[in-house]
Parts: C-alpha cells; sequence; structure tokens
C-alpha cells in the first residue's frame, strides 16, 4: 500500500487556500525534500498530511486511511523553535512521549514502551543525555530528542518539518547520517529544508512547493522549480563529516 | 505571649491546620499543571467568578429556601461552569484569552454582589465580604473539610489516571493530539481541575488570594526541579511547609491567616528567586 497518496488537494486557513490542487505520492522507502519559498505552503501540506488541518478539497490518504487526527505509522519532528524553556522535562520524557499514541489510560509507561523508547534513543544517539533536561540541550541534540521520539513508536514514515534549520554545519551532518540510516532500514522519510547539500547527496526525489507542487522523480532541483520558487533558492551550506561523536554512515 | 501547646489543642485550631494541609496538597498538584501551562491568570478569573456562585447560594438558600444550596456549591457551581466556557475551543481558539477571563471575572463579582443585595438576610445570615474575599479559615466547619477532602482525593485520581495526558498536553499541543489525545476534553478535564482546586483554595486565603495558593509554590518548585513529577511533588512539599508557617506567624501575631499563608509565600517566592540567581552566578563562576 502506497504510504501516502494526495490527490487534487486544497489547504488553508480560514477559508483562503494556501495552495490548490495538489498531488503527490510518498513511496515505499522514499527519501522526498520539499522546499519552497517561506509561506509557499510546506508547512500547510505537512499539516494536512499529519491530519492538523481539514482539507478545503482533494484527499490524502495515509496507508488507504483519511489522517483524523493521529495517523498511524507516521512520525513527526516539529521545527526545533517553540519549545518553552522553564517547562521541567528530561530528554528521556520526552521521547517516552513518542509511546502516548499506543492506547490506554496508565499514569506510567510500561516496561516494553520504556525499551522501545530506549531503543529509539540509541538509535537518534541521545542515550548520552537522555537524563538532561531538554531545555539544557543545544539545538543539535535537542533535534535529535524530537527525531526519537517519533522513532519510539517505530513509525513506517518520518516527517520532519526544518530539521537542520539553525544547525552548525557538523550537527547538520550527523541528523542526515541518522536519516540515511532509518531510509536504508526502510522507513520513508519526507522533510521540509532549505538545505541544498542535502538534496544532491541524501534525498531520492525533490519537490517544490510555492502554491502549487512540482516533483522531480531525481534528487536535483529541476528550472522549473527554480522558477517556481525563484525568490528562495535553498542555502548552500558545508557538507562534511559528523564530528559530533556519533556514527557516519553516509 | 502565645501558649502554643493550648493553642495546639483547641479544636479549631486543629481544624484550621487540617483544612490547610489538604488545600495544599491539591493547590500544589494542579498548580503544577496551572504554572506550566501558563493559565495562572485563566485561575485567577475562574477564583473571582466564584463570589457569584457564592452570591448566589445565599439568595437561594434565604429566599427560594434551598438548603442544599450552600455558598461552596455555587463557588463550584460558577468555578466549573467559567471554566467549561474558557475550555471551549470556540472560546480558547477563537477569542482573545485575557478578555474573556476579564468577563467573566467582571461579571462573576457583580453579580456575587447583585445576589448578595437580593437576599434575605433576616432568614440566613451571609458571611462578610471580606471573609469570602480575603477568607477565614477559621470559619470552615467539619462538613466543608469533608467536602473538602473529598474533592481533592478525586482531583489527584483524575491526575493520576490521566497524567501522561497532562504532560504530553501542557508539553507540546501538537503532539499531543497527533498522539490521539483529544485536546478538547483534556482541556476541559484541566480547567475543571483548576476549578476545583479554585473552590477549595478559596476557603484557606478566600477569593483574591487564591492565586497565590496555586501559583506560588509550584512557581518555586519549578526554579529547583527537573521533571514534572518532582515538580509536583517538591510543590506539595513546600505548599505544606509555608502554610503551616503562615499560620504559625497568624497565630502568634494574631492577625488574619489567609493574608499571612499569601505574605509568607511571597517573601519565600523572593528568597527562592534570591537563591536560584546565587546559585546560576556561583555555577557561571565555575564554569569560566
Amino acid at each position: 500500500m502506497i504510504p501516502i497518496k494526495i490527490e487534487g488537494l486544497t489547504a488553508g486557513y480560514d477559508g483562503r487556500a494556501v495552495f490548490r490542487n495538489v498531488d503527490l505520492e510518498l513511496k515505499d522507502r522514499d527519501f522526498l525534500a520539499v522546499i519552497g519559498p517561506n509561506g509557499g505552503g510546506k508547512t500547510t501540506l505537512f499539516r494536512a498530511i499529519l491530519g492538523l488541518i481539514k482539507p478545503m478539497g482533494g484527499t490524502v490518504k495515509v496507508f488507504g486511511e483519511e489522517p483524523a487526527g493521529s495517523p498511524p505509522g507516521i512520525g513527526y519532528v516539529p521545527q526545533n523553535e517553540n519549545l518553552d524553556s522553564e517547562y521541567p522535562i528530561s530528554a528521556r520524557e520526552v521521547v517516552l512521549m513518542g509511546m502516548r499514541c499506543k492506547k490506554g489510560l496508565r499514569p506510567f509507561y510500561s516496561k516494553e514502551e520504556k525499551e522501545a523508547a530506549e531503543r529509539a534513543m540509541e538509535y537518534a544517539e541521545v542515550s548520552d543525555f537522555a537524563d538532561s533536561r531538554i531545555s539544557k540541550l543545544s539545538g543539535g541534540q535537542r533535534q535529535r530528542v524530537y527525531l526519537a521520539r517519533a522513532l519510539a513508536p517505530e513509525p513506517k514514515i518520518l516527517m520532519l518539518d526544518e530539521p537542520t534549520a539553525s544547525l552548525d554545519p557538523s550537527m547538520k551532518d550527523c541528523t542526515y547520517d541518522i536519516l540515511r540510516k532509518l531510509n536504508r532500514d526502510g522507513i520513508a522519510i519526507m522533510l521540509i529544508t532549505h538545505d541544498m547539500s542535502s538534496i544532491s547527496h541524501d534525498v531520492k526525489r525533490v519537490a517544490c512547493m510555492n502554491h502549487r507542487l512540482i516533483v522531480n522523480d531525481a534528487p536535483e532541483i529541476t528550472e522549473e522549480m527554480i522558477a517556481l520558487g525563484f525568490h528562495c533558492i535553498p542555502e548552500l551550506v558545508h557538507i562534511g563529516h559528523c564530528d559530533c561523536g556519533g556514527h557516519n554512515n553516509g | 505571649m502565645v501558649d502554643w501547646i493550648a493553642a495546639f489543642s483547641m479544636p479549631l485550631i486543629q481544624n484550621m491546620f487540617i483544612v490547610a494541609a489538604v488545600a495544599c496538597v491539591l493547590c500544589g498538584a494542579v498548580g503544577t499543571f496551572v504554572v506550566v501551562k501558563r493559565t495562572v491568570f485563566v485561575t485567577g478569573g475562574i477564583a473571582h467568578t466564584t463570589f457569584g456562585g457564592v452570591g448566589l447560594a445565599y439568595y437561594m438558600m434565604s429566599v427560594i429556601a434551598v438548603s442544599w444550596f450552600t455558598p461552596m456549591v455555587g463557588a463550584a457551581l460558577f468555578a466549573v461552569v467559567s471554566a467549561v466556557i474558557m475550555a471551549l475551543p470556540m472560546v480558547s481558539k477563537k477569542m482573545r484569552e485575557d478578555s474573556v477571563i476579564g468577563v467573566l471575572w467582571s461579571v462573576g463579582m457583580a453579580l456575587g454582589v447583585i445576589f448578595m443585595s437580593l437576599m434575605d438576610k433576616s432568614v440566613v445570615t451571609p458571611r462578610s465580604f471580606e471573609s469570602i474575599l480575603f477568607g477565614d479559615i477559621l470559619l470552615v466547619g467539619s462538613s466543608e473539610l469533608m467536602v473538602i477532602a473529598i474533592v481533592t482525593v478525586l482531583s489527584l485520581a483524575i491526575i493520576a489516571v490521566f497524567f501522561r495526558d497532562l504532560q504530553v498536553l501542557t508539553f507540546d499541543e501538537t503532539h499531543a493530539k497527533l498522539s490521539g489525545i483529544n485536546i478538547t476534553v483534556m482541556n476541559m478535564v484541566l480547567y475543571i481541575l483548576m476549578a476545583l482546586t479554585c473552590v477549595v483554595a478559596l476557603n484557606v486565603v478566600g477569593i483574591v488570594m487564591v492565586i497565590a495558593l496555586i501559583t506560588i509554590p509550584a512557581a518555586m518548585s519549578n526554579m529547583f526541579t527537573d521533571s514534572l513529577k518532582e515538580m509536583m511533588v517538591v510543590s506539595v512539599v513546600l505548599s505544606l511547609i509555608m502554610a503551616f508557617f503562615g499560620l504559625v506567624i497568624a497565630i502568634g501575631a494574631d492577625i488574619p491567616p489567609g493574608a499571612t499563608v499569601s505574605v509568607t509565600m511571597g517573601a519565600m517566592f523572593i528568597i527562592a528567586i534570591t537563591i536560584k540567581t546565587a546559585l546560576a552566578k556561583v555555577g557561571r563562576g565555575k564554569a569560566e
């Protein structure tokens, strides 16, 4: 079954469409980067896929089902900017939150849920600072904690909203190392990015969103895409080796 | 000089400490969510609407002779209704929160004044405005204490059952929604807990100073703890300690207990900020 299938999707807020008539398929083991200018509708597209907003037209199917609130099999990594730095919570507790999608009214997480969270933390290389308060971590470490939270319930699709925004080059490399590993292990990945280096080195397909969507089945930005999103060509960034202590699987 | 042994052997004083202890346990626990969700002024708004409920209760008891509609029932009714209004998505998402708080706050207080002016004072003698607004813990009877205890146990049970959901909701609402948590229902649960806590706390410190009991221990705890559970436990302990010393000072100096507890908590909050700032400076010094 196709992980994500979008047909004729129109979505927006308060009756005003941000984009219209978008068609898109995220295939099995896909690695799709969505680029485009701010305000072009990238995050709105994600919100529609996640079921956080209702489509104004067209359909979104996640594994054949409409995503009403909690789409099955999707792990989501939000942008790393809305954290309440005063909130008393450790990285481990944030990762455990990923297991809340397993239903049941219990005050505590089960042994199995804790083990799944530990596995996700090892995968995302956050075990070393699992007991640190989330607000005391660097931007890159925090991003990997959110990645571990998304991985904890073992999703088949991973959606990331600008996972490397405001990270230093080595942290970006670390993040893409982990994403490459995940993709090789069979997880379909869809990410919003302004990071040009990731497009040529890591992703399998590229889509450009600016109120409408163009998809290229190769990891290249086409002239048509540049014309569509001309006033926001993705930034060129450093490409280097991971030196954050994690494994380099590149 | 106060004879402390004689004072503590008085049933009235013992009752006062028990009421304060029960209220502090609930305020410490629910206050934790109030502080991390930044809904202190929502709680303040809910607390002030209870004055309307107290007034309505006196009116019902004196004019319509509904004896079960006590001031605590009236306060709980107004608190829960205002909490539900605040938690409704059409209010919380579509309207300015502070404007809604302002409306509920002022209308609730105004209704209280109107109902109390319409009541028949020859049938029921109401507590004074001062006692309702600023608290009179010595007036809390055994039946009210029983109600406070039941509300506290029920509220703590709700927190225990929904703890994970409340943690996800207060930390990351988008993730809560994606996890399948019904945001509207869970916000409603939290706001109703806040309403019930206001009703319990106003017995100790009165309507105006409810916020002190709910906010200060939790805010202090937030400065020194790294997890929500830890924050909740420390908040309850701090609340109990500060209320105890506040009441002891009130007895010793023969001043109003509710106000003294609030001032004690305020003073301790300032000391906590000072300690926190000093510790941060020491930490920075070591790092350099």
